[in-house]
């Protein structure tokens, strides 16, 4: 009979693996610098999503993005222009007519920001929050403007890695029994999984995709855990015998811990994302409800369980906020799925403590006219519009840049994407210009050969 | 007169075209001079010239930004195609025509647009221009429509000393050399020259190369490495039973002839010609004839076309000679792997569109085939390789020369076909099959009663109320209309009928291309004529046929025997699938910033080897397996490990993990239920209509990727819907030239092995022969699995243990549960298509207009269950799902 001669010499496990963990290994030197890499070199190699060590001091360990698919309009939510209403009717700079927005607005905390009527709940954390007020972006077009909010460049001949596994990539993430990058319901157009994928870098840094209703595509166990058990541990006998053979591969213990992980998370992640388990006063604080109306009330709650269990990002969506026609309905329509449950999410993670070292941030991937489009509409604006961060390393009650009189064009503490991922990182105790990896004959970032970080805004 | 640059041509153009250019308003100024430090690169203008820009500035520029913004400008959109913010903006104009025709105020659109009695008056919203405004646009144009000039960097063109100690010293761009093949000591070892190169660096290191494998090892290693899938038990045996000489030379013989060492190695191309059967970020177009240029490539590597004149083809097909329509075909459809990369279809501007899709290309060729990355140096010189912006814009003119027929145009915020050109594809030679007549002229009648139907009741009372799920009653004799003018064009367009390719064609307008100042598309710097790198010299060059773009002298540099580079990169890329790691182990970069050469005398002298042999890679790949530095075993003692970890100098073998494909591959071999090459792809069905992660056609998509029993290669490979069963192990990333794979290790992969329904069913195919064969004992199946699966047979332990598993296993399992097949439950994909129409159903959209509005939430998943019909078949089912899921099955030694 054949065989393959079988030693039972204990193989040295080295450095140098398998191509993705070590270019990541390598990339990692510049972080780290070479004695921390000694000692972290094999956990590096062999799990490379374990926490690392942030080069700066840290202000947020973990980030929850809000994101607004589609450009909600800030005329008509919250950014109170007086010179809107006094304009209304006359002609706006570079054509169309000035709109002042249908619903009322009012001043809401000690800090006395303005929100419409839309955003009540949202409004009442007005004195958490830190807005960017002056940002602005390359393209007013969705497709490639939600691909630079998510990966910085909106070159399409380029895919970059998007923010969430730059994160991973520095820093690891605290919960080894679950993904470190989650992503719900994520937008299906508009670049779809170049918004949470890692591109160039390793495949173990791309965001996890769950829907709404919590689901990860195999991971429901194949069979009862008593059976499935018995099946690993022949699986995990094979591949201890295979370990010990002379010059067996590298990645095999690495292998062998993959299975125990894997069959935990097996119960782990479906019992982290069942939020009927969640208390009633909670459930009802968010307006937890079944079907496509529940859909961001359940990705609130959800987000706010993943990340208390130590997932360094996660991104919820909503869109559906490009108003070109129907705004007044539309908006109606939208604020309502969105403003209890994001206000019960603020509400939730400060109540657990968690905004001391979570970071929210609210937005859209650009902003609206204050000029009107057809009957009932605004189009696109990318030269000065708004979103707001919440929680660690960020300052309270305060607002940050400014866009002209009339909402059109920032005008005062500018902020371009890029500055924004800068300042990102920064907040994360990352270092943008050295959170680099080579492909492709360069070193890449994501923010690209530009960025600036505003220091103005932390705490 | 075009300006044109080039060093030789520099001090001529300086002298006799700078004062012409100085006249020519919103072009070039003058160029900094190459060998000329003394010029500036920004001399003052002249007094006329000041005073029209004055004007300029002062009244014509407000009128623009406080009237025409809004609507047509970079940083909003361009309104009707049209953009104000950009002097060629202008002058191109919109859709309507030239906006602004210098000198010509009466033929200018802009003027005649924005009078008051104009029936569709500019601006739209807003106030109407004054007469003074008007007046003062007129004589702007009058007096040539004077626009500031660009400013072009001094840098531009400038010969660089550190560029010239580049091209001298850097190993790459060098000759090949014809080195002397190295003594020995150990002059019994080597089998082949290449033996001769490996052992002299060990011996240099004082290494010995470990043991060579044993047989077992080595036909698995090598049906996978050649064919991607394991050795058939009776391959093995027949392998070990010939004592002949040249057993493992029949054995490898067999395998190149095989069409498995074309899937295997003609997937090695697609990962370098980042094949996808869509357009990619942002809106996503389905390529439905892509699946041609795959076949292509499959073709040209079971045949063995010569490696050069491979990538001749495929840059240059449509320009070679051609003795048959179907060798014509042939040739056209080779030029896809120009077409088939990754493009902005929702570019709002075209010239963007064109010179992103021109820098695609760029990389795309110069990176498989040169191992360059020339892209770097769209916006600047090449930081690190001596490769020039106006190196860049040589290459680029070719390009612009060449129609870029992928079958889309680019457009900003469209929908449905708007983004499908059926002029730009690439129609085949050969005839078209014949139009079915009585079809057509059945459909016609059926479009033209649609027709009258819809006309009859649009906007009628009628019509307009609404029914019962909202929608105006009208909307169903719309629709009914669309479908059947569809149907129709279905049958007569030739491209709907698939026959046309993705490809590309010489452009009508044949021309040397402007630099562009900072890589920005609008901004024209000096014009360079078209050509190739100045990095290194190839003796015999073509210069370029000004009546044609210029690819097929670009193909011929490429292939020259002469370009130092073209030949070590795939010879590099051979050693790379063979040994796990390159000689040069970065395969897609040969730059400075890239790898040095581990043996670099071997690397020549196996490319002068190539090219002798005519550029046959199945002789290349022959030669290298039956080297005896390629059959070393797998052991790894402790000091060779300490002197080179890397095993850079091949010492031994080193283990390498299968690819996703090769993984799903072995499951379909192993468990019997693999089919055939399938005709075509999923993909083909599709339109050239934008698709959305969770829409009817991504599901079509998932869905026949997850039946499919083809091998991986024939999969439909859309880019952003990667198909569930490769997902797991590091698929390749379809919108970059990928020379190498990624082998991460993740608990997905685990959860994969474990629980997903398609290894659990290929498990269920293998364990219900086992299970239900009277014939044979427990036993003789546990060796055949464990043939099947790792090629090898179980060791006496190994053998007992498994049996005793499937006692375990089926006690615990009647004890449990009886034999009531209720525990296997696995997941599906999400059938998002059930999901939509739910949803569509239920919500209306609160915008109907906006197609950009797309909801995705409350997605129904269906938990399929993969079920053993009884706890022997189950125990036999989670024994061959063991092995699928070992550590030992993932590698091969």
């Amino acid at each position: 009979m054949f065989r393959s001669p079988q030693s039972p010499q204990l193989s040295r496990r080295t450095v140098l693996r398998s191509s993705g963990a070590g270019f990541g290994y390598l990339a990692l030197a510049g972080l780290l610098g070479q004695d921390a890499l000694k000692s972290q070199a094999s956990a590096a190699v062999e799990q490379p999503l374990l926490p690392k060590a942030p080069v700066l001091p840290t202000k947020a360990k973990r980030i929850i993005f809000i994101f607004m698919e589609g450009a909600m309009s800030q005329h008509d939510t919250f950014d109170y222009k007086p010179e809107l209403i006094r304009s209304n009717g006359k002609s706006g700079p570079g054509g169309g007519t000035v709109t002042a927005s249908k619903f009322r607005f009012k001043q809401y905390g000690e800090t006395g920001t303005y929100f419409s009527e839309l955003l009540p709940n949202i409004a009442k954390h007005a004195d958490k929050m830190c807005w960017l007020r002056g940002l602005h972006t390359d393209t007013p077009a969705h497709p490639q403007a939600v691909v630079q909010l998510h990966t910085g460049s909106a070159n399409a001949a380029l895919t970059r890695p998007s923010m969430g596994s730059w994160l991973l990539y520095g820093l690891g993430t605290d919960n080894q029994d679950l993904p470190g990058y989650v992503t719900i319901n994520p937008p299906p157009n508009f670049g779809g999984a170049v918004n949470y994928g890692s591109a160039f870098l390793p495949a173990h840094y791309q965001g996890t995709r769950i829907t709404d209703q919590g689901y990860l595509p195999n991971l429901k166990a194949a069979s009862a855990a008593k059976l499935q058990r018995k099946q690993l541990d022949l699986i995990q006998g094979m591949n201890r015998d295979f370990a010990r053979q002379a010059g067996s591969p590298d990645p095999v213990d690495g292998i062998i811990a993959s299975y125990e992980l894997g069959f935990r998370m097996q119960d782990k992640v479906p019992e982290l994302l069942d939020i009927s388990k969640e208390p009633e006063h909670i459930r009802d604080a968010y307006g937890i409800k079944d079907g496509a109306a529940g859909s961001f009330a359940r990705q609130c709650l959800m987000a706010r369980r993943l990340s208390e269990a130590g997932v360094r990002f996660v991104e919820i969506c909503q869109g559906g906020w490009d108003h070109h026609n129907n705004l007044h309905k539309g908006l109606l329509d939208r604020t309502a799925s969105i403003d209890q449950p994001t206000a019960a999410l603020l509400s939730d993670l400060e109540a657990r403590g968690m905004l001391n070292d979570t970071l929210v941030l609210f937005g859209s991937e650009f902003g609206r006219l204050p000029t009107a489009q057809g009957q009932d509409g605004r189009d696109h604006n990318i030269t000065g519009y708004s979103m707001f961060l919440a929680g660690a390393g960020v300052k309270k009650g305060f607002t940050y840049g400014a866009t002209d009189e009339l909402g059109i064009k920032a005008v005062d503490g500018r902020m371009h994407t890029n500055d924004l991922h800068a300042t990102l990182l920064a907040l994360m105790g990352l270092d943008h210009e050295r959170l680099t990896y080579r492909y492709a004959g360069r070193d890449f970032r994501l923010t690209d050969v530009a960025g600036e970080v505003v220091k103005d805004i932390f705490a | 007169m075009e300006p044109s640059f080039h060093p030789s041509l520099l001090q001529d153009f300086i002298g006799t075209h700078a004062a012409l250019l100085r006249r020519t308003v919103g072009a070039v100024s003058v160029v900094a001079g190459l060998a000329a430090p003394s010029l500036l690169a920004n001399p003052a203008p002249d007094a006329g010239q000041d005073q029209s820009l004055e004007f300029f500035e002062k009244k014509v520029r407000p009128i623009l930004v406080n009237h025409c913004y809004t609507c047509h400008s970079a940083e909003t959109k361009p309104a009707g195609g049209l953009r104000v913010d950009d002097r060629n903006g202008l002058i191109m104009g919109g859709d309507e025509g030239p906006a602004v025709v210098p000198g010509n105020p009466d033929k200018s659109l802009l003027l005649t647009r924005v009078q008051r009695n104009h029936a569709k008056v500019m601006p739209k919203e807003g106030e109407l221009l004054t007469d003074t405004q008007i007046a003062d646009l007129s004589q702007w144009i009058k007096d040539g429509a004077t626009w500031p000039r660009e400013r072009i960097p001094a840098s531009i063109g400038r010969a660089s000393a550190e560029y010239d100690k580049l091209k001298a010293e850097h190993w790459a761009w060098q000759p090949l050399k014809a080195p002397a093949v190295p003594a020995v000591k150990d002059t019994g070892w080597a089998r082949d020259t290449i033996d001769q190169f490996i052992l002299a660096k060990l011996e240099e290191k004082q290494l010995s190369p470990v043991a060579d494998a044993d047989k077992v090892t080595l036909i698995r290693r090598v049906t996978y490495d050649l064919t991607g899938l394991p050795p058939k038990p009776e391959d093995v045996y027949a392998f070990l039973k010939d004592s002949s000489d040249n057993a493992f030379a029949k054995v490898v013989d067999r395998l190149l002839q095989s069409q498995q060492f074309a899937e295997q190695w003609g997937r090695h191309w697609l990962d370098v010609a980042r094949y996808g059967e869509s357009t990619g970020p942002s809106r996503n177009i389905p390529y439905p004839h892509a699946w041609k240029y795959r076949d292509y490539v499959l073709d040209a590597v079971n045949r063995d076309i010569p490696y050069d004149q491979f990538i001749r083809e495929q840059i240059a097909g449509d320009l070679l000679p051609a003795e048959s329509s179907t060798e014509r075909d042939r040739l056209l459809t080779a030029t896809g792997f120009l077409a088939l990369g990754v493009k902005d279809v929702n570019q709002r501007f075209k010239v963007r569109f064109t010179m992103d899709n021109v820098d695609e290309q760029i990389d795309a060729v110069t990176r498989s085939v040169l191992g360059l990355t020339v892209s770097c140096a769209r916006c600047h010189d090449h930081k690190f390789d001596p490769i020039p912006v106006t190196d860049y814009y040589a290459l680029a003119g070719i390009f612009t020369s060449t129609d870029h027929c992928a079958g889309v145009r680019n457009k900003m915020g469209g929908g449905g076909l708007d983004y499908y050109d059926p002029a730009m594809l690439v129609k085949l030679a050969s005839d078209a099959p014949p139009v079915p007549e009585g079809d057509v002229e059945k459909l016609k009648a059926q479009v033209a009663e649609a027709k009258e139907a819809w006309d009859k009741i649009r906007g009628t009372p009628e019509g307009l109320a609404r029914g019962a799920n909202g929608q105006p009653k009208q909307r169903a004799f719309r629709l009914k209309f669309d479908r059947l003018q569809g149907d129709l064009l279905a049958l007569t367009d030739p491209a709907a009928r698939g026959h046309a390719v993705h490809g590309v064609r010489d452009a009508k307008t044949v021309a040397d291309t402007e630099v562009r100042i900072r890589g920005e598309a609008e901004r024209l710097g000096p014009t360079v004529p078209r050509g190739f790198l100045s990095a290194f010299q190839v003796p015999g060059t073509e210069p370029i046929n000004p009546q044609q773009s210029g690819r097929l002298e670009l193909a011929k540099w490429l292939t020259s025997a002469n370009n130092p580079l073209t030949g070590r990169v795939i010879v590099n890329r051979v050693w790379q699938s063979l040994f796990g790691t390159g000689i040069v182990n970065t395969v897609d970069n040969f730059g400075i910033n890239g790898g040095q050469p581990s043996h670099p005398e071997l690397l020549d002298y196996l490319t002068q080897e190539f090219v002798r042999d005519g550029w046959s890679l199945k002789k290349l790949v022959r030669r290298v397996v039956l080297s005896r530095s390629y059959q070393l075993g797998v052991d790894a003692p402790d000091a060779n490990r300490e002197v080179d970890p890397a095993n850079r100098l091949v010492w031994r073998h080193s283990p390498r993990r299968l690819t996703a494909e090769e993984i799903r591959d072995t499951l379909l071999v192993t468990s019997g239920q693999i089919q055939p090459k399938p005709e075509a792809s999923a993909a083909k069905e599709l339109r050239m209509i934008e698709m959305r992660d969770n829409g009817a056609e991504a599901a079509s998509i998932h869905r026949a990727a997850d039946k499919s029993l083809s091998r991986s290669v024939y999969l439909p490979l859309l880019r952003g819907v990667t198909p569930g069963n490769l997902q797991a192990f590091d698929p390749v990333e379809q919108t970059l030239v990928t020379g190498q794979r990624d082998a991460t290790t993740v608990p997905t992969q685990a959860l994969y092995l474990l629980n997903s329904p398609f290894v659990r069913k290929e498990a269920l195919a293998l364990a219900s022969k086992a299970a239900g064969d009277t014939a044979r004992t427990a036993g003789d199946w546990v060796r055949q699995i464990y043939l099947l699966t790792l090629g090898r047979s179980p060791s006496d332990v190994e053998a007992a243990r498994a049996e005793q598993f499937l006692a375990d296993y089926e006690s615990t399992y009647q004890a449990e549960l009886g034999d009531a097949p209720v525990l296997a439950q696995a997941d599906v994909r999400e059938s998002s298509d059930t999901s939509t129409t739910d949803e569509t159903a239920a919500k209306p959209p609160v915008v109907p207009e906006n197609p950009d509005n797309v909801d995705r939430s409350d997605q129904v998943v269906v938990d399929e269950a993969v079920v053993a019909p009884d706890a022997k078949t189950a125990a036999w089912l989670n024994l061959v799902q063991a092995l699928y899921a070992s550590a030992e099955f993932r590698f091969v030694r």
